[in-house]
């Protein structure tokens, strides 16, 4: 919905006058150092990652500087089990779980430990239900129409999902790899509230059918031979909110940028800790398929 | 209130008693077209005993028996003197002509034209149309609100950016007044161009300090627009082509010298340019994008004791294309009775009706759809007493009450399978009632004052629901308590101010004074906005329950003085402005179509200070002014950039203002403006934090407008060509003899101007206007954000984001007859 106002604002805005941008060289003071958290565990069959590094200067262009002597440890508070995740480097903490089964259950609430030079981070959070996720279905685009550039071909991704029409709203943060490479930038974060694109906060809507835009699986083409996969994870209502204000932060301009702020973090810094900790912890129940655009 | 009143009365009463003193009172008109002036001096030469026309040009001035040598002034006309032998009260009417272009017909007067010196009026600034129509301007449009932009004090974010900020204040603390109607978006486009169509506009006048008692309901300024009434001596018409728009206006007498009406329009055509050559497939083919504003008003002199004003504005903003419907605007109507009850006695009421509102409204193509609209409607009544008591007391008293009436927004969505949902807020209403007495006492020869009180008392009222919420954390949302649903007018809080004001001028010699103020502003109604620009969409919002008044006292220090007999004005003046409640947002607030929007609120205190130096030159062949503002702004609010005192985002260190106008001729004007603004602060990180592959820009620090983006710096040039009608009319003749030697015949109905047409023909005026704006082609930065390289999730950059990107000429064509 934010985002719905805010590409209506700057396409009225530009039909007169053409705003310009140029990258400039700006000199940033650095920042005190940080530790960040970066735990979304799923309920999936693979090996689970929680990321724990710092943060960095703006313009380091690299990834973030890993931290490789932290305890990490998740707890299942429900079934009172836990979870020794071991250090995988380059800032990957791994725990791999037995082929038939899952560490996140829905409905568990958990908690995680992060330890650093005896200093010990915590969150707490609460599994959610899954999605229904019925398909994937590729319309193919003769060109004539559609996201692509005219006149060439293409195929777009369509999604097929349910949302549980309850009392209960639930919140979805879709993800959508593109040959097994997943659409990553802030601008592909496709968020939704019981399947719709939320008009804005907690009203009462609930859709069977997950309705447009979000059902368009980033506005990328595919082409035959290409995979499709999606996923949907069920997340916390503090994460989706956490999505939309990170996606505001990263892409800030125009006329109606707002003001600068930081994202929220659900890490709890002990008091008189040395080194604060941000980050975010979420464990989702993950729907997922994939196609492959036949030759 | 009533006990002030006759305190007041009592005071006065004690100076005036002392002898017999007779009264000429009436209007002064101006005698091309019969517009009323605004502001000019009738004094007795050679004393310090005048009066000022006010906003409907009556004047009453008090003056001993006997004879008496009288003046009528006012810059940019003729000096009207008379003698008279004053044996009883009498009313008489001026008419002042227009001075010549031609330096040699000025007639200086040595007293009136040092106004800004005399009078105990301070940080004001008051725009001629003549004045505005001069100043090379954006796309060679007009306009009111750019002009009031090169004056101290007053500064915008950028480009496009819709309002103005006054000493640091925010847009909504702006009350800006069409004919006493407030309007609630000044801006077409966004913030390119005003609402106000200069065709139709005889008088600005901005007010930032030492606001009289008269005015209130926003705390910064008050811009007072007046419209002009319409020619009541002939029928004329005025018109223009433009880049962006083309005006027309057209002005007669009903009953010459009694009744008048003008009727002037704008639309810009942008749409109907492109949409010809567009290919049928272009999204543009189906777009709609204009905007059109009408501007009428009526007037008519029932007889000597009263005049009734009716007048009214229709605008709206339209954008759409196949998908989307976006369109906003403002109507508002005003009647004015005035009515003289005795020679000393003026009153004018008001009644009005403002309504802003804006529709957004997308669907696709199978069905689902989304309706959001809201609107913001005012009623109000307005009775204002001007009493001429004696020639040392000039006493104004009156009330107001002013209903609001506001809905915050209405949505409708439309789902695949036809159902609907439905998002409306109730209603919210709320009226503000207020009283003012205030009294300009020349106390000594030397000394005048003006004091005053108003109270405003405001309540917020049912139908409807209030939300109570708990105390938390700063800066996060305060989580719901209790909602209470109130009926219809029941009170669900109430506020009573009183706002005190102040000034004193103490004239030093002729061509100095020193000028003191104070005041207390009261706000009951502030704008939800929490983007760079304020956008179409922003919310006003009323005081309530969450949500307090807004508190401004400002207290403010000049000097001023006038060089070579009026030829410059100059002055400077200190300010200090301290205010309480301001808005303030929490993090990630959530504002639009949020029925606890109240919760995404903050508010906290705010202080802006600064001097502005002014030097303006009234006389000769170069006119214009040069204004320099040294000034700081500050917000402070709990939750935010650690609970210190931050700059706010209207922060400007320096600001320099040049306008200057030359006349090489008496038919080629050349102007140009510089500005210089000191970047407006921004909020910059220190570092990135990388989650789930986003690279987020992170403030470790957490201050708030912590950099600054670098300065604007522009230059406009214009050149203004008016074409000599007698040469222009000439060469026409020469044209048809020409055509009647060479092929014997004339060419139909040209050969004189028709009888019925001769006056207008005499009166024809047209001229040309060149205009580049941003002459030496600067990118000025409107923000500097940062971003992730597209394609390329760990690089990360800096972006400069300007709204004009170039240079900008355009040519305008402006006739009249």
């Amino acid at each position: 919905m934010k985002k719905t106002i805010k590409y209506i604002l700057i396409f009225t805005s530009i039909l007169f006058f053409t705003a310009c941008e140029d990258v400039v060289q700006i000199k940033l003071d650095e920042g005190s150092k940080l530790f960040v958290i970066d735990a979304f565990v799923t309920n999936m069959r693979s090996t689970q990652i929680i990321r724990v590094v710092t943060n960095d200067t703006y313009f380091s262009n690299r990834e973030a500087p890993p931290v490789s002597d932290a305890q990490v440890i998740l707890k299942d508070l429900t079934a009172q089990k836990q979870f020794t995740f071991i250090y995988a480097g380059n800032g990957n903490y791994a725990y791999t779980i037995s082929a038939n089964d899952t560490i996140a259950k829905p409905n568990h609430q958990y908690e995680l430990n992060v330890t650093i030079d005896g200093t010990t981070y915590t969150s707490l959070t609460t599994q959610k239900r899954p999605a229904g996720l019925d398909s994937v279905q590729a319309i193919y685009n003769d060109g004539s129409g559609g996201f692509g550039p005219p006149g060439k071909s293409d195929y777009n991704c369509l999604l097929w999902a349910k949302d549980k029409v309850d009392a209960v709203s639930d919140y979805y943060w879709i993800k959508t790899f593109r040959n097994d490479t997943l659409l990553g930038a802030s601008t592909d974060l496709n968020l939704s509230i019981d399947g719709t694109n939320g008009p804005v906060t907690d009203l009462p809507v609930d859709s069977t059918v997950f309705t447009p835009p979000i059902v368009f699986l980033g506005f990328n083409r595919f082409f035959p031979g290409s995979s499709c996969k999606v996923e949907i994870h069920s997340i916390a209502k503090e994460t989706y909110y956490f999505f939309v204000q990170a996606a505001s932060q990263i892409n800030n301009g125009g006329l109606f940028a707002t003001t600068p702020e930081n994202v929220k973090t659900n890490i709890v810094t002990p008091s008189g800790a040395k080194t604060k900790a941000i980050g975010w912890f979420n464990m989702s129940s993950v729907a997922s398929q994939k196609i492959v655009i036949p030759k | 209130m009533r006990s002030v009143l006759f305190l007041f009365l009592f005071c006065v009463t004690l100076k005036g008693l002392a002898q017999e003193k007779l009264v000429i009172d009436g209007y002064v008109k101006d005698s091309k077209n019969g517009e009323s002036i605004i502001g000019a001096t009738i004094y007795k030469v050679g004393s310090n005993l005048g009066a000022t026309s006010n906003e409907y040009g009556f004047y009453s001035l008090t003056l001993p028996k006997g004879p008496h040598t009288i003046a009528v002034s006012l810059i940019g006309f003729r000096t009207y003197t008379f003698s008279i032998n004053l044996e009883k009260s009498i009313t008489k009417n001026f008419e002042l002509s227009e001075e010549g272009t031609n330096l040699d017909e000025v007639v200086v007067s040595a007293e009136a034209e040092d106004k800004n010196v005399k009078s105990v009026e301070m940080s004001v600034a008051k725009l001629d149309i003549k004045q505005i129509n001069k100043i090379p301007a954006l796309l060679g449009e007009v306009d009111v609100i750019r002009a009031i932009q090169l004056l101290p004090g007053v500064t915008t974010v950028g480009e496009g950016a819709s309002g103005f900020n006054v000493r640091g204040g925010n847009i909504d603390q702006n009350l800006i007044l069409l004919d006493e109607a407030p309007v609630y978006n000044s801006s077409h486009l966004f913030g390119f161009f005003s609402v106000f169509n200069p065709d139709a506009v005889k008088d600005v006048k901005l007010i930032k300090g030492g606001i009289p008692s008269q005015y209130g309901g926003r705390v910064s300024s008050i811009l007072d627009v007046r419209m002009k009434e319409g020619n009541s001596k002939r029928p004329a018409v005025t018109g223009g082509v433009g880049t962006i728009f083309s005006r027309l206006s057209i002005e007669a007498p009903i009953i010459k010298d009694k009744a008048s009406f003008i009727i002037a329009g704008r639309r810009s055509y942008l749409d109907a340019l492109v949409k010809p050559f567009a290919k049928s497939t272009s999204p543009i083919k189906n777009a709609d994008f204009y905007f059109y504003d009408l501007t009428a008003k009526l007037n008519y002199r029932i007889n000597d004791k009263n005049t009734v004003f009716a007048s009214g504005y229709l605008g709206r903003d339209i954008f759409g294309a196949t998908a989307f419907k976006f369109n906003w605007g403002n109507t508002t109507a005003t009647t004015r009775w005035n009515h003289i009850f005795n020679k000393k006695l003026f009153l004018n009421t008001t009644a009005f009706y403002s309504n802003y509102n804006y529709i957004l409204s997308f669907g696709t193509n199978n069905g689902q759809a989304f309706n959001w609209n809201s609107n913001i409607v005012n009623y109000s009544f307005k009775p204002d007493f001007t009493l001429y008591y004696n020639s040392k007391n000039t006493i104004r008293f009156g009330a107001q009450a002013l209903y609001y009436d506001f809905l915050p927004y209405n949505a409708t969505g439309t789902f695949l399978d036809g159902s609907k949902a439905s998002f409306k807020a109730d209603r919210r209403y709320g009226v503000e009632y207020s009283a003012y007495i205030g009294n300009e006492q020349k106390l000594l020869p030397r000394l005048t004052i003006e004091y005053g009180l108003r109270v405003s008392m405001y309540n917020y009222l049912g139908k409807g629901k209030a939300y109570y919420f708990r105390d938390t954390i700063p800066n996060t949302t305060r989580p719901l308590n209790e909602t209470r649903t109130y009926a219809a007018g029941k009170l669900i809080k109430d506020y009573i101010n009183p706002e005190p004001r102040f000034s004193a001028n103490y004239v030093v010699n002729s061509f100095s004074s020193v000028k003191v103020s104070y005041n207390r502003m009261a706000q009951y109604i502030q704008l939800i906005s929490n983007t760079a620009a304020s956008t179409p969409l922003d919310v006003y919002t009323i005081a309530s329950n969450n949500l307090k008044p807004l508190i401004a006292d400002q207290g403010s220090v000049g000097y001023f003085r006038n060089f070579k007999q009026n030829m410059f004005e100059t002055s400077v003046e200190l300010y200090y402005k301290y205010l309480k409640n301001q808005l303030d947002y929490i993090d990630n607030a959530d504002l639009f179509i949020n029925p606890t929007v109240e919760n995404q609120l903050i508010q906290g205190l705010g202080r802006a200070y600064g001097s502005e130096f002014y030097v303006k030159k009234n006389k000769g062949k170069l006119q214009g002014w040069v204004a320099y503002t040294l000034s700081k702004t500050q917000r402070l609010v709990r939750g935010i950039s650690n609970d210190n005192w931050f700059l706010s985002r209207y922060d400007r260190t320096h600001v320099l203002n040049t306008s200057l106008n030359y006349d090489i001729t008496k038919n080629l004007n050349v102007s140009a403006n510089f500005v210089y603004l000191t970047g407006v602060p921004g909020t910059f990180p220190n570092s990135k934090v990388q989650i789930q592959n986003l690279n987020i820009p992170y403030n470790t620090d957490g201050i708030r407008n912590n950099y600054r983006i670098p300065a604007y710096h522009r230059m406009d040039v214009g050149l203004t060509y008016n074409v000599n009608m007698e040469k222009h009319w000439k060469r026409k003749a020469n044209r048809r003899s020409f055509y009647r030697r060479v092929f014997g015949f004339e060419t139909e109905g040209i050969q004189s101007p028709r009888p019925i047409f001769s006056n207008l023909v005499k009166n024809h005026e047209m001229s040309y206007v060149l205009s580049v704006y941003n002459v030496y082609n600067r990118r000025n930065p409107f923000s500097i954000y940062f971003r992730t390289k597209a394609g390329e999730p760990n690089q990360t950059e800096a972006v400069r984001f300007s709204i004009v990107g170039s240079f900008v000429p355009a040519i305008t064509y402006n006739f009249k007859f």
